[in-house]
C-alpha cells in the first residue's frame, strides 16, 4: 500500500518540475530580448530614486507598460525595452496614468510639486502626498521619472491609421477646408483652445510651454507642409501620446476640428523663422515682441529627424 | 506568565493547533484593519498625510503580507495540526513542542515583518513583499525571506512525521491535498523571492507571477480544499460523495494550476508561447474546480436545511459557493479577450477579494469554529456572536465584490472611450467610499469573531467532557 504512495507522490514531483521548466527555467533562458534605446542604464541617482519609487510603492497605483489598447498611453512598449529593470515594476493595478512615457512630459519642479500634494496641480486627485521625502530624496525620484520613456522612439514617418483615414473621407465635404472661410474660424478656435500652449503664432511657445519639458509644437516649420489633411485632424482629435497635447477629439465637434485643421495648413513657413528665442516663453501682455527676433537658420530642420514631432528631438538634447 | 508560557511551549496534544489559531485572528484583526487604512486613504487622501508609515504604499503591503501570510497561512496551520493527526489515527502532532515553536517563529516574523514593511523596507514584488534586509559586509540578505521558508519546512517536517507515524495507513484526500500544499509551496516560495538570481527584467516578471499565482494556486486552493475534504463529511454525518473524484481533483490541480501565473501580466510583451500556455491552463481549472464542487455538493446532499442551525456549515456552504464564483471568474478573465478589457482595473482587486476573503477565509473560519471547541474542551462562547460574524462577513464581501467589479468596468469603460486615466479616476471615488463602508463592516465581524474566541479559551472550562456531537452543531 505505502509503496503505491511513494510511486504517486514521485509523479507529483516529476511533474511539478517539468512545469517548473517549462515556465520558468525555459523563458529564462531561450527569451532573451535585444536591449532598445528605451532601456536605459540607471546612474547610482536614477538608481536611487527608482528604489524609492519601489519603497513607497508607487507601482501599486502606476503600472508601466503600454499595451495596444492604450491609446493615449504614448508609444508601445518593446521587450527589450526593459532589459535594466529589476525588479520589475510592470504593476497590475493603473489606479494613476501609466508612467512607462512620463519622462519629459513635465518638468522637474512640477514633478516635485505634484509628489507634495497632487490634489494642488490635480484638483481631486487621489494620489497619495510624499510631503515626507527629503529634497535630495525628491530628486533622486524624479530624476528616475525623467528617464521613463525618454529614448523610446518611433521607427519613422507615422501616417494617420487606415480607420482615421476613412472616418476623415466620410467628414471632409462637410467643410472645405482649403477655404480662407474656413481658415479664420479655425483661427478662432484656437485662439481659444490651443493659443496657450502653441502661442498665438503657432510657434510652440505659449504661456504654459513653460511647465512642460515636451514643448509643444512648432506649426511654422516647413516640415509640416508634408502633413495630410488626415494627418492633422488624426494628430487633432487623438493628441501626441506621451506629451501634454490634449485628445480633442473628447471634446470639440467634428466640423470644430475641420476648421483648425484648416487654419492648421496655413500656418507652415517655405523657411524656417527661429533663433535662439523660439522657445522663450510668450509674454502674455506683450505677444508680438518675439517677432523682431526671428531669423532663419536652415539647419534646423536637419536635426529634426525625427518627423513624428518636436518632443523626442527635444528630449534627446536633454 | 507562566501559564501563559507553558500554554505557548506546551507539549499536550492540539495545543499547536490551538495556539496557531489564537494568533492567526490577531493577524486577520490586524490585516483587515490595515486594508480598511488603506482604502479610507482613496476617500480622504490627506487626512494622513506626510507620515511615511501611513502612506498608502507602506500600508498595502502590510495589509496583504498581513492577511495572506499571518492570518490566512497560520490559519491553515492550525487547520492542518489539527486534522492531520486526527486522520493518520494520532493523538497529537509528532512534535507539538516543534509546532509550537514553529508557531513562535512565525509571529516573530510577522512581527518583524510589519514593523519593516512599514517603515518601507520591501522587496516590491506583489505578494512577496517581506523582506527584512540586513547587510552582512557587502551582501544584503533578506531574512524574513528565509524565516518563512523556515517555517513552512518546519510544518512540513511535522506534518510528514505525524503522516509517517500515524496507526492510519490509508490517507484520505486531505492528507494529500495538505501534504501536496506543504511540498510545492516551499518551493514556489524559495523561486519566489529569490534574491540569489538575477534576471533581466521580463524574466522577473515571468518568474515573479510564476509566484504570485501559485502562493494562491499551490497553497490557498490546496490548502482550503483539504480542510474542505474533511470538514464537509463531518458537518453533515454523509460519506464522501466521490473518492474518484477528489483523486482527478487533485492531479487537475497539480497538473493545471501551476503554470498559469503569465496570466497576470498578458497583455505585456512576454513571449507568446507562454501566455497561451498560462490561458490554457486557465482553462482547464474548470476541471478541478467542478470536480471539487461536485464532490461537496453532493456530499451535501439532503443536508442543507440543517445550515440554518449549524453556523460552521453556513461558513462552508458560502465558502463553497463563493469558490465556484471565483473559479468562473478566473478561467473568464484569463481568456485575452476579457482579459484586454477588465485588466489594470479594480476588477481583479474585487476577485482577489472573493478568493481570498469570501472562500479560503471562510473556509478557516468554518474550520475554527469546528476545531476550537474540540482543541480547548470548551464550547463557543457565544452563538450569537458568531452569527453576527457571519452575516456582517458575508454581506462585507458580498457588496465590496459587487462593488469592485462595477467599479472595474466602469474605470474601463471611461480609458476605452479614451478618456485619459488621470481625469477619470475621479469618476471612482464613490465606489471607494462603499468599499470602505464594506471594509468597516467586515472588520467589525473580525472584532466580534475575535472577542468571541478569545473568550472562549482564556474563560474557565464549564465541564469535564464536551458532550459528544460528531457534526459540532451544540457546540457553537
Ligand atoms: C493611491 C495610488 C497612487 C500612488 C501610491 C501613487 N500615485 Fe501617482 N497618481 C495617482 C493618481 C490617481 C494619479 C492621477 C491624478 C494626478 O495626476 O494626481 C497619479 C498621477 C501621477 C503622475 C502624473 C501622471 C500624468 O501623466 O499626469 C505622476 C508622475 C505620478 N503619479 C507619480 C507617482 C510616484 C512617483 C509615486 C510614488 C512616490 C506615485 N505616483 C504613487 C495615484 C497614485
Ligand atoms: C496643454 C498644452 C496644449 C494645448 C492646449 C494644445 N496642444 Fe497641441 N501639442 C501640445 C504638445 C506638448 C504637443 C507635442 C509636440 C510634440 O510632438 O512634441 C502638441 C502637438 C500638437 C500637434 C501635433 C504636431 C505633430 O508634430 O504632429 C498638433 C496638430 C496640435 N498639437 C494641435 C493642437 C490644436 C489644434 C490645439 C487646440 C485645439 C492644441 N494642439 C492644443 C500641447 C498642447
Ligand atoms: C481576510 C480578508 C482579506 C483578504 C484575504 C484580502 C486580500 C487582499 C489581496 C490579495 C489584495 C491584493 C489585490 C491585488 O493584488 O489585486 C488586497 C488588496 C486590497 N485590500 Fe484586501 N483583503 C481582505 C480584507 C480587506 C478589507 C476588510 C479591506 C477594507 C476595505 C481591504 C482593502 C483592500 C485594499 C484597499 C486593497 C488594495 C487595492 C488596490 O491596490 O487598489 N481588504 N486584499
Amino acid at each position: 500500500m505505502r509503496i503505491n504512495y511513494f510511486v504517486a507522490g514521485g509523479f507529483v514531483v516529476l511533474i511539478f518540475l517539468v512545469i517548473i521548466f517549462v515556465t520558468t527555467v525555459l523563458p529564462a533562458s531561450t527569451f532573451r530580448p535585444v536591449p532598445t534605446p528605451a532601456a536605459h542604464q540607471y546612474t547610482p541617482k536614477e538608481l536611487a530614486g527608482r528604489n524609492i519609487y519601489r519603497r513607497e510603492g508607487c507601482f501599486y497605483c502606476h503600472t508601466q507598460f503600454v499595451r495596444y489598447q492604450d491609446r493615449g498611453g504614448g508609444e508601445m512598449v518593446l521587450a527589450g525595452d526593459y532589459m535594466f529593470e529589476t525588479p520589475h515594476l510592470l504593476g497590475t493595478e493603473r489606479t494613476g496614468p501609466d508612467l512607462s512615457n512620463i519622462g519629459g512630459k513635465y518638468a522637474d519642479e512640477w514633478h516635485k510639486a505634484h509628489h507634495r500634494n497632487p490634489r494642488k496641480m490635480k484638483p481631486g486627485s487621489i494620489m497619495p502626498s510624499f510631503s515626507y521625502l527629503s529634497d535630495k530624496e525628491m530628486d533622486e525620484l524624479v530624476a528616475y521619472l525623467q528617464t521613463l520613456g525618454a529614448g523610446r522612439k518611433l521607427p519613422g514617418w507615422v501616417a494617420p491609421p487606415q480607420e482615421m483615414r476613412d472616418e476623415y473621407d466620410a467628414i471632409k465635404s462637410h467643410v472645405n477646408v482649403n477655404s480662407s472661410a474656413a481658415a479664420n474660424a479655425g483661427r478662432g478656435i484656437f485662439m481659444q483652445n490651443c493659443a496657450a500652449c502653441h502661442g498665438i503664432r503657432g510657434l510652440g511657445n505659449g504661456p504654459i510651454s513653460l511647465t512642460m519639458e515636451k514643448k509643444p509644437a512648432n506649426f511654422t516649420r516647413p516640415f509640416y507642409k508634408n502633413y495630410s489633411d488626415a494627418m492633422w485632424y488624426w494628430r487633432v482629435k487623438e493628441g501626441v501620446p506621451g506629451t501634454r497635447m490634449p485628445r480633442w477629439g473628447q471634446s470639440l465637434g467634428k466640423e470644430q476640428m475641420l476648421y483648425l485643421v484648416a487654419f492648421l495648413k496655413t500656418l507652415p513657413q517655405d523657411s524656417q523663422p527661429a533663433g535662439a528665442e523660439i522657445h522663450s516663453i510668450e509674454q502674455v501682455d506683450d505677444p508680438f515682441a518675439l517677432d523682431t527676433n526671428f531669423k532663419t537658420i536652415d539647419n534646423m530642420m536637419k536635426t529634426s529627424g525625427n518627423p513624428y514631432g518636436t518632443s523626442r528631438n527635444l528630449g534627446e538634447s536633454r | 506568565m507562566e501559564r501563559i508560557l507553558s500554554a505557548i511551549f506546551s507539549r499536550e496534544p492540539y495545543s499547536a493547533s490551538r495556539n496557531f489559531l489564537i494568533t492567526a485572528i490577531f493577524w486577520l484583526v490586524l490585516g483587515t484593519s490595515v486594508g480598511l487604512l488603506a482604502s479610507m486613504q482613496f476617500d480622504t487622501p490627506d487626512a494622513l498625510s506626510g507620515i511615511a508609515q501611513l502612506s498608502f504604499g507602506r500600508l498595502r503591503p502590510v495589509h496583504i503580507n498581513g492577511v495572506l501570510i499571518g492570518w490566512l497561512s497560520m490559519g491553515y496551520a492550525a487547520c492542518m495540526f489539527y486534522i492531520i493527526p486526527v486522520l493518520a489515527g494520532r493523538k497529537g502532532l509528532w512534535s507539538e513542542l516543534l509546532g509550537n515553536w514553529t508557531m513562535v517563529l512565525w509571529n516573530l516574523a510577522m512581527v518583524a515583518g510589519v514593523l519593516t514593511l512599514l517603515n518601507g523596507d520591501t522587496e516590491a514584488r506583489e505578494y512577496a513583499e517581506l523582506a527584512g534586509t540586513i547587510h552582512i559586509g557587502g551582501a544584503s540578505i533578506q531574512i524574513l525571506d528565509w524565516a518563512v521558508l523556515v517555517v513552512l519546512l518546519l510544518l512540513g517536517v511535522n506534518a510528514w512525521m505525524t503522516v509517517m507515524t500515524g496507526t492510519e495507513k490509508k490517507w484520505y484526500v486531505s492528507i494529500w491535498y495538505f501534504l501536496g500544499a506543504l511540498f510545492w509551496f516551499p518551493i514556489v516560495y524559495i523561486i519566489g523571492n529569490r534574491a540569489f538570481v538575477h534576471l533581466d527584467g521580463l524574466n522577473d516578471a515571468i518568474t515573479g507571477w510564476f509566484y504570485g499565482h501559485n502562493i494562491l494556486g499551490m497553497w490557498f486552493t490546496v490548502g482550503g480544499i483539504g480542510i474542505m475534504y474533511y470538514l464537509i463529511p463531518k458537518f453533515t454525518g454523509n460519506p464522501l460523495y466521490s473518492h474518484t473524484l477528489s483523486m482527478i481533483g487533485f492531479w487537475t490541480i497539480g497538473m493545471f494550476y501551476a503554470p498559469t501565473g503569465t496570466h497576470h501580466i498578458l497583455q505585456s510583451p512576454v513571449p507568446e508561447w507562454l501566455k497561451s500556455v498560462a490561458v490554457i491552463s486557465s482553462i482547464f481549472l474548470l476541471v478541478p474546480v467542478l470536480t471539487v464542487l461536485t464532490n461537496f455538493f453532493m456530499t451535501l446532499k439532503g443536508k442543507w436545511s440543517t445550515a440554518a442551525d449549524h453556523v460552521p456549515l453556513r461558513f462552508a456552504i458560502s465558502g463553497g459557493i463563493a469558490y465556484l464564483l471565483t473559479c468562473i471568474q478566473g478561467p473568464f478573465q484569463a481568456t485575452r479577450s476579457v482579459n484586454w478589457y477588465i485588466h489594470f482595473t479594480n476588477w481583479v482587486v474585487g476577485h482577489a477579494h472573493l478568493a481570498l476573503l469570501a472562500t479560503f477565509s471562510f473556509f478557516v473560519f468554518a474550520a475554527s469554529y469546528y476545531i476550537i471547541p474540540r482543541v480547548t474542551g470548551r464550547k463557543m462562547y457565544s452563538k450569537r456572536l458568531a452569527v453576527w460574524h457571519f452575516w456582517l462577513t458575508l454581506y462585507g464581501w458580498i457588496i465590496m465584490v459587487v462593488d469592485l467589479v462595477i467599479a472595474g468596468l466602469v474605470q474601463s469603460a471611461g480609458w476605452h472611450h479614451g478618456i485619459p486615466v488621470d481625469q477619470w479616476v475621479i469618476e471612482l471615488v464613490p465606489y471607494w467610499w462603499i468599499r470602505s463602508f464594506s471594509g468597516v463592516l467586515i472588520v467589525l465581524g473580525q472584532i466580534l469573531y475575535m472577542f468571541n474566541v478569545y473568550k472562549t479559551v482564556f474563560s474557565p472550562r464549564q465541564c469535564e467532557e464536551l458532550p459528544h456531537s460528531p457534526t459540532g452543531i451544540i457546540y457553537v
